[in-house]
Order: C-alpha cells, then sequence, then structure tokens
C-alpha cells in the first residue's frame, strides 16, 4: 500500500531517487507521487539537469610535470629506510 | 596493463623493495585519475599535488593490507578522500551554511520561476543555467565547506553508493544523506547568488 506524499515530501527524496538510493516503499510512494504531479516531475527533471550540468563542469586537470617523478622519489626512499 | 593472477590473495612480497615495485606497476597508471579527483576535491594547484603525493605514500604503507589487487583504484581513492577530509578538519567552512532548515528548503527551480528573467522563454531553467561561464561553476563548487564537497564530488566522479560514501567518510548512511542534500543546496544558492552578483535577478530579498 503506497502512502500519498505531499509535494513537500517528495521533494525531501529527490536527491536520494538520483543517487539511486531509494528503494522498497520510498521508492514506490515517490514514483507514485510522480505519477500524478506534473510540478514534481519538472522539479525532478531540474535537478537531474542540474546534478549534470555541475558534473560536465569539474575541472579535467591534467597531472603536473615532475608529479610522477616525486611519488616515485618518495616511495623509493620509503621502502628503503 | 595485466592485474596479478593472485588478485584475490593480500600483497605479500616479503621484501619492501618488491613490494614497492608491486604498488607501483599496480597504482602509478591511475595517477591521472587520482589527480583529477584530487583537483576537484582540492582545487587545482600545490594542494591537489601534495594530496595524491600523500594517497600514493600512504597507499604504499597499507597496500600488504589489500585483499583485491584489480580494485586498487577506487582504494586509492578512498585513501585520498579521506585524507581531503582529514586535511581540512581544522579549517572553518568557506561559506556560512546557515540556517539549515532555510537552507533544505531553499529552492533554486522556485526561485527562477518566481523571479522570472527571461519572459519570453519555454526553456527558462535552461537558459538561467547557460549564463553561467564554467569558471563560475567550478569556483562556486570549490567555495563549498569539504564536509559537503568531498561527498558529492565523491557520488559524481566515482559513482559511490551511499553505502560506500559512508564507509569512505567514516560516517552514517544518514549523514551521506543530508550531506549531499545541503551540497546541492547550497550550490543552487551560490549560483542564485552569482545570479544576483551579476544583475540576471533582482538583488534585493
Amino acid at each position: 500500500m503506497t502512502k500519498l506524499l505531499s509535494c513537500e515530501q517528495a521533494v525531501e527524496q529527490f536527491f536520494a531517487y538520483l543517487d539511486r538510493a531509494l528503494a522498497g516503499d520510498p521508492l514506490d510512494d515517490l514514483e507514485a507521487h510522480l505519477e500524478n504531479c506534473l510540478a514534481c516531475c519538472d522539479k525532478l527533471a531540474f535537478s537531474r539537469r542540474l546534478d549534470s550540468f555541475v558534473k560536465r563542469r569539474l575541472p579535467q586537470a591534467p597531472v603536473p610535470d615532475g608529479l610522477e617523478a616525486r611519488i616515485r622519489r618518495t616511495l623509493g626512499r620509503t621502502s628503503t629506510e | 596493463m595485466t592485474i596479478p593472477e593472485a588478485s584475490s590473495q593480500p600483497a605479500r612480497a616479503t621484501k619492501p623493495e618488491e613490494l614497492r615495485q608491486t604498488f607501483e606497476a599496480l597504482a602509478l597508471p591511475h595517477l591521472a585519475h587520482l589527480y583529477r579527483l584530487a583537483a576537484r576535491l582540492a582545487g587545482n594547484g600545490q594542494d591537489a599535488e601534495d594530496l595524491v603525493h600523500e594517497a600514493y605514500v600512504k597507499g604504499l604503507s597499507a597496500f600488504p593490507g589489500l585483499r583485491e589487487q584489480a580494485s586498487i583504484r577506487g582504494w586509492l581513492s578512498r585513501i585520498l578522500a579521506r585524507l581531503a577530509i582529514d586535511r581540512h578538519r581544522q579549517q572553518p567552512p568557506e561559506i556560512a551554511v546557515g540556517d539549515l532548515q532555510e537552507l533544505d528548503r531553499f529552492s533554486l527551480y522556485d526561485l527562477i520561476w518566481d523571479e522570472d528573467p527571461f519572459p519570453y522563454s519555454d526553456t527558462l531553467h535552461q537558459d538561467f543555467l547557460d549564463q553561467f561561464p564554467d569558471d563560475e561553476v567550478r569556483a562556486a563548487l570549490l567555495r563549498l565547506p569539504d564536509a559537503y564537497r568531498v561527498p558529492l564530488v565523491l557520488l559524481y566522479v566515482e559513482d559511490l553508493s551511499y553505502r560506500e560514501l559512508a564507509e569512505t567518510l567514516s560516517c552514517p548512511v544518514g549523514t551521506v544523506m543530508s550531506r549531499l542534500h545541503r551540497a546541492r543546496k547550497i550550490l543552487e544558492r551560490e549560483l542564485w547568488e552569482c545570479a544576483r552578483r551579476r544583475g540576471l535577478v533582482r538583488s534585493d530579498d
């Protein structure tokens, strides 16, 4: 038996839903709400879009010159100590 | 690279030198991944370099206990994440988290809707996001306090489950859940503040 969620209760579950961390009754309850609430569907779509918007803008950052050599030197020293 | 046959066995090289060679052969191919993760956790530059360096040193000393050598990338990533958290534990948050209840209810979606900065647009929310240069989004992410940024970046980059995040960060799953919620809410608030500073939306409350 699914529980009727208010929009506020549904929104609280959005991130867990997007992160695939909802299961069982809470998942069923949210999906039942989404089936009947266009406003929440739209809001959820925005949260999903915002996640991928930020994800795509994470820095790429190539490895700086010399870092591997620095690590090798330290590891070499550590293992001969 | 070939993963050694005995990948389900702990590394048991008897001599430190052999252990180091095995560790380097397995771990150094993941340097680019680890540096990228470090830059995302700590920003580019010396902080990220030091984090990666420290993660490798710590990795070598913990290597004999690693049971699944095939999972070394995730294992090193988690060592690095823990170092990032510990390193910044003493520092105050870069932005005030403010009233948490108010933060939890913050909704960029609703504010954009109410403010309607692009009155004739059918794609209002997308248009709002399109206003931000990449650098500004990255800066907003880096302004998040570590306690919020680290789980969010790990979720985005490493695709860890809430349980794995909880293990990595040594906190309960409920804490992971609320930090990920708040991390996104702080980011939403930051983007709204950026939009206000740029005059895209009204600057009064």
